[in-house]
């Protein structure tokens, strides 16, 4: 039986990727499509489309079993919070090995190496250590429950893309309010590796995933196969703008130098810190207030006295959390932790193991792919 | 005979009756409120335990309408009319959320019911009672635009309505997406400010399910400012303007989501561009206060409800008419890609 002829189980469907892949079954033709919907008002995109909206959670293994009914693939692109990534992973394979599912398509990432990959992560077969960032971590962690889930049965195919752009792309759009706001700076130059992979492709790759046997047990790297760096991202969306000012240019030592006497990690004790602080408006806010302020520096302080094994255990639990930023003195802008770590990558991931295993090809190309996301900005009133 | 204070229940108690009717019946000193009603009884004990209010709690209507003079009738779109139908013909008046109903005929059937039972119903479009409403009625009505050319209508922003049912993404539920919920409101303005709609073009972007996220309307009114064109555009995605602009041959009117209770008028004066920002002199109150005093004032005979069934009907008429003959959005970006064509652009990577 064709898979789009069964029930195909989608969750993070109110997620960019999630959303973009619902669009897809139905353009395929996908009989039955049932999207996993924790928030009911994030439903605005995949609400306009024939498909089954199921109430559920994937911290609660009930609502999986009723939601995923008689599904046969499961598309897993749902994330949750930081608990969730993993926790949340082990709930649905559980649940799908209980029911009638077939094939699981894992949604992971190329961070599960660390948002600056280390040299020698190009390909699949490198082995995963732990970064010091709970996202990346917990990434990696879901990662082992879906292989184990493989070796008592289920068929399980890994992805991991890389930032994935697209209409709909947070990426994009954040990108285009930080540039109005003259809140980006070209780090290193604009040469870090971007390893962009238009939604498009990455659903390719996905389709694949399904119908290709060959793909199971297995896991790919998911590019455009371009190298495309964070300064062609970056100018890409200044093209749009039509933005004439040349970009601040910002030397990766010369952020870490200004980062060095800045506190802004908080650790362990506070379980909502991470995801608090993972807010960027909310992060501002809070170093808005004098106490905050101070008790981030306590924490910080305290932080840094503990040795490098013990901070690097304590941020992978509750995710490196970055640190403030703003204009330094000279009043040049200075990107946050997380802008620089993911800008000044160096790691191009290879896609061969895709193209040979999956006969993955990746169809858009990045112009087409911006011009793409340019129309779509446009008519979402963001340009 | 009117008693004293209007005796009046809730029914639905979801997330408008929440944030908006059940703060403004609590604050209306002609209103003593008998009942909260919904099928999640728990929900409406929470509601009143979370206002400190003492009435009944029931999980329906019916066995309480001898003690009711009046209904709020706050439930899911689909129920709107059947219920308000029903209360109706017990003999209680009702304050109708928008939609009165998902069909124009069912709406109209609700306005002849009140008609012939001689009971007010009232529609619950809480746009009319924002001064700027009111502000471009008077404006329009002095002329102080000059003659009317055009107007832009953009109405948009990320859905973020925690709906307690959920029930706004079933067609059969709702009756449709963002024109349905929110652009009737401004359909109703629109109407009321320049006159029945004589011709219109519709598109948006459902794809099946019939909940349009996104809405693009041309309009033509032909009413006492004789022809006026116009663009309305609804998003449930994406922040749009957020602004009505009407232009006139001598000066334009602005209503900005930012500040509705207000209306800026800019011209020229001696060739220099000119901006007033205007006002009502009356308190700011909230719109759904206001729209609760004008139904009490409706039942005491001393005013008429704003928005009545056949005025209701209207909008929700282009409506259907809209949901009939809709084209689709077109969305290049949203091609399968290999339908996807080249196109232009100023992108070079």
């Amino acid at each position: 039986m064709n898979w789009l002829d069964g029930t195909v189980f989608v969750t993070g469907a109110t997620g960019f990727i999630g959303g973009r892949v619902c669009e897809r079954l139905v353009q395929a033709g996908a009989r039955r499509v049932r999207a996993l919907v924790h928030s009911t008002h994030r439903a605005a995109r995949i609400g306009r489309l024939p498909i089954e909206l199921c109430p559920g959670d994937l911290l609660e293994i009930d609502s999986l079993r009723q939601a995923l009914a008689d599904s046969t693939v499961v598309i897993h692109c749902g994330v949750g919070n930081a608990r969730g990534i993993v926790r949340g992973t082990e709930n649905l394979l559980s649940a799908c090995r209980e029911g009638t599912v077939k094939r699981f398509v894992h949604m992971s990432t190329a961070a599960v190496y660390g948002l600056t990959p280390p040299p020698g992560s190009e390909t699949e077969d490198a082995p995963l250590r732990l970064t010091g960032d709970g996202y990346c971590d917990n990434k990696g962690r879901a990662e082992g429950a879906v292989l184990r889930a493989g070796q008592q049965g289920l068929q399980v195919v890994i992805l991991r893309p890389s930032i994935v752009y697209g209409p709909y792309s947070s990426w994009s759009t954040r990108l285009i309010k930080d540039l109005r706001e003259h809140r980006v700076a070209l780090i290193d130059e604009g040469k870090g590796a971007c390893n962009t992979v238009y939604v498009d492709n990455l659903v390719d790759a996905i389709f694949a995933s399904i119908e290709n046997d060959r793909a199971v047990g297995n896991i790919f790297f998911i590019t455009d196969g371009e190298a495309i760096t964070w300064g062609d991202f970056i100018r890409a969306h200044m093209a749009m703008l039509e933005y004439k000012e040349e970009l601040p240019e910002v030397s990766k030592q010369e952020a870490l130098a200004y980062y060095k006497d800045r506190p802004g990690v908080v650790a362990g004790s506070v379980k909502a810190a991470g995801r608090i602080l993972r807010s960027r408006e909310l992060r501002q806010l809070l170093l808005q207030i004098p106490v905050a302020e101070r008790t981030l520096t306590a924490v910080w302080g305290r932080m840094q006295s503990l040795p490098e094994t013990r901070q690097q255990k304590i941020r992978s639990r509750v995710g490196v959390l970055p640190k403030s930023f703003g204009p330094s003195k000279n009043g040049r802008f200075i990107p946050d932790e997380i802008a620089l770590a993911t800008q000044t990558a160096s790691v191009f991931f290879s896609i061969e193991k895709a193209k040979r295993i999956l006969d993955y090809r990746p169809r858009i190309p990045f112009t087409q792919g911006a011009a793409l996301v340019e129309q779509w900005l446009r008519f979402a009133n963001y340009l | 005979m009117t008693p004293n204070k209007i005796r009046l229940g809730i029914l639905g108690c979801g997330a408008i009756t929440r944030l908006e009717h059940l703060p403004a019946v609590l604050a209306h000193p002609e209103v003593e409120l008998i009942a909260l009603v919904d099928s999640d009884t728990d929900r409406a004990h929470a509601l009143a335990q979370s206002r400190s209010v003492q009435c009944q709690v029931s999980a329906d209507y019916r066995p309480l309408i001898s003690q009711l003079d009046a209904l709020i009738n706050a439930l899911p779109n689909s129920l709107h009319a059947p219920v308000t139908l029903d209360v109706l013909r017990a003999g209680v008046h009702v304050l109708c959320e928008k939609p009165l109903a998902i069909k124009a005929s069912d709406a109209l059937a609700c306005g002849a019911m009140a008609e012939q039972q001689g009971l007010v119903l009232a529609v619950g479009m809480n746009r009319r009672f924002f001064a700027s409403h009111k502000l471009m009625r008077l404006v329009l009505d002095e002329g102080a635009l000059g003659p009317l050319k055009s107007y832009n209508c953009d109405w948009g922003g990320a859905f973020d309505w925690k709906s307690a049912s959920g029930f706004y993404f079933s067609k059969a539920l709702a009756g449709g997406g963002a024109m349905i919920d929110f652009g009737v409101h401004l359909l109703d303005s629109l109407i009321d400010w320049f006159g029945p709609v004589s011709a219109f073009s519709y598109q948006d972007d459902d794809w099946g399910s019939g909940i349009e996220a996104n809405a693009i309307m041309e309009l033509q009114h032909s009413g006492r400012y004789g022809l006026v064109e116009g663009r309305l555009q609804v998003s449930r995605t994406f922040p749009l303007k957020n602004r009505l602009l009407v232009r006139g041959g001598q000066a334009e009117a602005e209503v900005n989501i930012a500040d509705l209770d207000s209306l800026i008028v800019r011209r020229t004066i001696g060739g220099e561009p000119v901006c007033q920002t205007l006002r009502l002199s009356d308190a700011k109150t909230s719109s759904f206060y206001k729209q609760l005093d004008n139904f009490v004032q409706s039942i005491r005979g001393t005013q008429k409800p704003e928005v009545n069934g056949a005025q209701a009907a209207a909008a929700l008429q282009l409506i259907e008419d809209c949901y009939a003959n809709a084209r689709r959005i077109p969305e290049p970006w949203s091609e399968v890609p290999s339908e996807i064509r080249t196109l232009p652009t100023k992108v070079r990577a």
